[in-house]
């Protein structure tokens, strides 16, 4: 009885406190809508001329935000070169506070970023480099960018410098101490060096010359930098501890906590502004820079699971997004209509099935029974069904060192691949299975599970070839690739996997060449290993193209395995974002991002 | 009862010493720490490869690492744990600091309003054993309770977060969408209220009316882009609970404590005044001492002005201040709404504990993280309803078979007395149980939602950690939780004891 007349109170207590308080309605009259948005060209402020970065001529930083994820990894070091700091969604970040000598196009081309500075050959014999660092270049916080940068840089790489048998420096790339005796030569405080190469190195316009800041790792060390200088080329070891400890780990703080601001100047287009930990690190235009101004004054860097941001791209949280390649996102994405540019493509990855040439296996003395394989395996229905659906301009793959959308493809593929295994053909290899004798030979393909797309072209690989006469067995596990695995011990006749790209012009040989280090199917071949010599020792490009020819010449006649197709990238942007540019680089969208700016 | 604890303390740590163990040896054989270096045709594979197992100290055997690992937990008792860094060279008690507070925030609110929520809803199905709330009421609780997180959270950020922002950028109802609100208010209204088919149809009117009447009204204000409550609401719903709680507890004609109740509320419209500028801009420690003040002040009037009433007195009283001091912030939070909208056009967010480099005032602030806590603290606490409401449910259907209320109702007691004095306060013995467990559990983070919603607490810690093949995350996180477990296992015995004189020994 009293819970009645209590609520009834509360009702009418409830009534009146509305009418009281609210006199008039809040605010402004209606708020107009904002007038709708102009309808933006294209995608491009400045449409790009080739694959490489387009000119966006004289302009000024906008103050504006834009935001991009990779995924959900924290950011980690202000120095990305240390292998525990190395990886994709570090370098996401601090690729955009140090400039390069160089930059890959959206086609793994190599492009010299002359805001830096110029590189020219200027002997081939021994072969030599003259480097010109921008006479304008200067570090943020205002200190030249110098060859003393140079020599820190050539340092760091260099093993020669050890505390006994460990390397001081504590660095992903440790073989300039060889490749490059003596280091960058020049005044230290100049901008002018030149590089000496012990051999020939055509992946020379690559090398990391100019990186963290040595007047800030010098005044660390409690040394002048042209001490520093002295010290790294005469080899001195023992001087260097405190500089090499200060930049193994002085840049490493916890989460969410920047290193002092004295201590991280940047000489790229971006500098750290603030970091929240495990959520996002926002870059700020770097105001003395000396070449192209970013286009938008701040980049915030979010820390989003991948299979959160097509919503969080809906939702305007994030502006550019890399989610994960799938057919389901595509269709998530396709749904946002127009407010969103889906960037499809091929990527740098690519896959491929390896025969197992190691002794006693199946494929590994018999050429006819490789092209019997090749004859069956239905590359053209691998594509269609699994690739295509994500790329529609997706194709089968015939070379291996050259992808179908670089300028080189149709001219290589046309001299090394005259179109033999474009169709399944059973009956041809049904042939030669009868002509070997060979009876329903197990073919066990190796991949590293749970794979859902490799089980799936493993199965169609399986529905095909089994008709040939074949006995397809799916051999993925999840220790494929792992010490004591499947791959090896040998326990297998194909391996299906993919090689990423990495832009370099030599890297093949490692793959390809008797006894190297990731020629797991123990592949040997001395036309190949000679023509790869041939093509590491020179520089002169013409060479490079036609080694190349040979060597998919004589991988394709000789079957080394058979390349499938290069793996679909996704990525997506708000449609008012413009100058995002999808490139098939490891470096994701990311890598024009000081370009990218909001359509007025 | 010391010796007991002693006992469970010294096992405790046992198996806490043997759990470290096993766990060190399942993680580092769970996989392959070198795994994606193995894929990789980088040219320096081979340095990267050994510059890692150096920094992990792959090399050695596992009773070495894990030794290594345990010499550095054993400085905490020299307090400066070394836990070790992750593979990153991030030092691992830094991320564990972050996890660990960012899960708190996460879960703590959760679990408070899923224990509260829960609670009241086992006690209401329990009263009203088999009536169509009490099915209703079950079903949605365990359909919420199988809810697959993942799922569930996407389709909250689908309408919760980009649907209520898209709305917001205009906020109207269509004619048919107030009719559908008011049709379920007054359908639910009826539902919870109960009685005979009468009243029910009087009540589903009254509410139905009262939402078709609120809704058009609060859109013609612009309430939902400009909320306003002004003095005028603080007054009179103040007011209201001051009367209410009288007419509940000793009847309106009870001077000795209606007056207290009276002067807090004008006390209370004094400090809504007083404190108008304290409070447009205040800080954490303004608010907590403006929460203490708010409870000691009607206590001390209570008190004083009630005289053989103070009890009462005293409990209306703090009632009373406690509804004015929060419809006093409520209102100052209204008024920072149009201004965080100003800041943050789209309020609701899908992933973030915070929007990067958000800058406000306190009160903005304050709604940026309340927003971003949103979505995944009603997740959390749908879930874990359907324990808690179902276990007091027939906690307190058995206590109501016992013949101790039987007794309480003979004697007279009123339903309400016998049901919160006697029936309740037992019931949550066992309650008190699930709830340590339940919080213990939660310390250890929620996996799918920290990382469908973009947290960075324990569960991604962990989850992490075991991804790459490192054993010092994943220590860290099971230091934690486990120390909790066994924790919050022992406080649940020592609650039980103390809730239940029956088993002190």
């Amino acid at each position: 009885m009293r819970f009645q007349r209590i609520s009834k109170a509360v009702a009418v207590g409830a009534a009146l406190a509305l009418a009281l308080s609210a006199c008039a309605p809040g605010g402004q009259n209606a708020t107009p809508s904002e007038s709708s948005p102009a309808a933006s060209s294209g995608k491009f402020s400045v449409e790009p001329a080739n694959t490489g970065l387009a000119d966006l001529g004289d302009i000024t930083t906008k103050d504006d935000s834009v935001s991009y994820s990779v995924g959900a990894e924290d950011f980690i070091s202000y120095n990305g070169l240390t292998p525990e700091s190395y990886s994709t969604y570090n370098s996401a970040i601090t690729d955009r506070l140090f400039a390069s000598f160089y930059y890959f196009g959206t086609d793994g081309k190599v492009y010299p970023n002359e805001d830096l500075g110029k590189y020219e050959v200027v002997s081939e014999d021994p072969m030599t480099i003259k480097y010109t660092i921008n006479p304008e270049a200067k570090w943020s916080d205002g200190t030249d960018i110098t060859v003393a940068d140079a020599v820190l840089a050539w340092g760091v790489q260099n093993t020669n410098l050890a505390d006994g048998k460990k390397p001081l420096f504590n660095s992903v790339s440790q073989d300039l101490g060889q490749t490059i005796p003596k280091g960058p030569e020049g005044d230290a405080a100049g901008k002018e060096f030149t590089v000496t190469y012990a051999n020939p190195d055509p992946d020379y316009a690559i090398q990391t010359m100019i990186y963290s800041p040595a007047h800030v790792v010098a005044k660390q060390a409690g040394m002048s930098t042209e001490e520093m200088v002295d010290a790294i080329r005469s080899g001195d070891s023992a001087a260097l501890k405190k500089a090499a400890s200060f930049w193994n780990t002085g840049w490493n703080t916890s989460p969410g906590k920047l290193p002092a601001a004295d201590l991280i100047p940047v000489s790229g287009p971006y500098k750290l502004g603030s970091w929240e930990a495990g959520q996002s690190v926002t870059l700020v235009a770097n105001e003395n820079y000396y070449g192209t101004p970013a286009a938008t004054k701040e980049l915030v860097i979010r820390f989003a699971a991948p299979d959160t941001m097509v919503q969080a791209l809906q939702n305007s949280d994030i502006d550019v997004i890399e989610p994960q390649a799938t057919v389901d996102t595509l269709a998530q994405l396709t749904a946002l209509g127009d407010s969103v540019q889906i960037h499809q493509g091929d990527t740098l990855t690519w896959e491929h099935l390896d025969f197992n040439f190691a002794k006693g296996a199946l494929f590994s003395d018999n050429l006819e029974l490789r092209k019997a394989f090749a004859m069956c395996v239905p590359r053209q229905q691998i594509v269609d069904n699994l690739i295509k659906p994500l790329n529609p301009e997706a194709e089968v793959m015939n070379a291996r060192e050259v992808f179908p959308f670089q300028d080189s493809y149709d001219d290589v593929v046309a001299a090394a691949y005259a179109g033999q295994y474009d169709n399944v053909d059973i009956e041809g290899a049904k042939k030669i299975l009868e002509t070997e004798g060979v009876d329903k030979p197990k073919v066990r393909i190796g991949y590293s599970a749970p794979n859902p797309r490799r089980a799936e072209e493993v199965a169609m690989i399986k529905s095909s070839c089994d008709q040939a006469g074949f006995e397809v067995v799916d051999a993925g596990n999840a220790d494929f690739f792992a010490p004591g695995g499947t791959m090896e011990r040998g326990d297998y006749e194909v391996a299906l996997f993919a090689w990423a790209g990495s832009g370099q012009i030599t890297s093949g040989e490692n793959i390809y060449g008797t006894d190297k280090p990731q020629n797991y199917g123990q592949y040997s071949n001395t036309e190949v290993d000679a023509a790869w010599e041939r093509l590491t020792t020179t520089l002169d490009t013409n060479v490079h193209a036609e080694e190349t020819k040979k060597i998919e010449k004589l991988l394709w006649d000789d079957l080394f395995g058979i390349p499938v197709f290069a793996h679909p990238g996704l990525g997506a942007s708000a449609a008012d974002v413009l100058n995002v540019r999808k490139t098939a680089t490891q470096n994701g969208l990311v890598w024009n991002a000081e370009q990218w700016v909001r359509a007025e | 009862m010391l010796r007991f604890i002693l006992r469970r303390l010294g096992a405790s740590i046992g198996i806490l010493f043997a759990a470290s163990l096993l766990l060190y040896v399942l993680v580092i054989n769970s996989g392959d720490p070198l795994a994606e270096l193995r894929e990789s045709n980088a040219e320096n594979r081979e340095n990267l490869m050994q510059r890692r197992i150096e920094f992990m100290n792959l090399d050695m055997p596992w009773y070495q690492r894990y030794w290594t690992w345990l010499v550095g937990v054993g400085k905490c008792f020299a307090l400066q744990c070394d836990l070790g860094t992750s593979r990153q060279g991030v030092e691992v008690s830094a991320l564990l600091g972050l996890a660990a507070s960012s899960t708190l925030r996460l879960v703590l609110l959760a679990t408070v309003l899923a224990a509260i929520l829960g609670i009241a809803i086992g006690v209401l199905t329990a009263v009203r054993q088999y009536s169509g709330l009490d099915y209703g009421v079950t079903f949605l609780t365990f359909m919420f309770f199988s809810l697959p997180v993942f799922w569930a959270a996407v389709l909250l950020k689908e309408y919760l977060a980009i649907g209520y922002n898209d709305w917001m950028e205009d906020p109207a109802f269509s004619v048919p969408q107030i009719a559908a609100i008011a049709v379920l208010v007054g359908f639910l209204m009826q539902v919870f209220l109960g009685g005979t088919p009468r009243r029910r149809i009087a009540t589903f009117a009254v509410a139905a009316a009262f939402v078709a009447i609120v809704i058009p009204y609060l859109t013609w204000l612009n309430f939902f882009r400009f909320p306003q409550l002004g003095f005028g609401g603080v007054l009179v719903l103040g007011l209201g609970v001051a009367l209410s709680g009288t007419a509940m507890s000793v009847g309106l004609r009870n001077t000795k404590v209606l007056y207290p109740a009276l002067a807090t509320v004008a006390l209370g419209a004094i400090v809504y005044f007083a404190s108008f500028g304290l409070l447009e801009n205040p800080n954490w420690f303004v608010l907590a001492i403006g929460a203490v003040l708010a409870v000691v002040i009607p206590a001390l009037l209570g008190k004083y002005l009630g005289g053989h009433l103070a009890v009462p007195a005293m409990g209306v009283g703090i009632a009373t201040g406690i509804v004015m001091a929060g419809l006093t912030t409520l209102d100052h939070i209204f008024r920072a709404w149009p201004g965080f909208l100003a800041l943050k056009p789209r309020p609701i967010a899908t992933i973030g504990s915070q929007t990067p480099n958000f800058v406000g005032t306190f009160w903005e602030d304050f709604l940026d993280k309340g927003t971003q806590l949103l979505l995944p603290t009603i997740l959390l606490a749908i879930i874990s309803l359907a324990s808690y409401s179902r276990y007091t449910r027939s906690s307190m259907l058995e206590v109501g078979q016992q013949d101790y209320i039987r007794t309480a109702r003979s004697k007279g007691l009123s339903e309400r007395t016998v049901i919160f004095r006697h029936a309740f306060r037992n019931a949550m013995i066992p309650i008190a149980t699930i709830a340590a467990f339940d919080f213990a559990g939660l310390i250890g983070g929620a996996v799918i939602t920290e990382s469908v919603f973009g947290w960075k607490g324990m569960g991604e810690l962990f989850r992490t950690g075991l991804m790459q093949v490192d054993p010092a995350p994943v220590m860290a996180f099971f230091l934690v939780t486990g120390t909790a477990a066994v924790l919050f296992n022992m406080l649940a015995d020592i609650f039980y004891a103390i809730l239940d004189p029956r088993i002190r020994v």
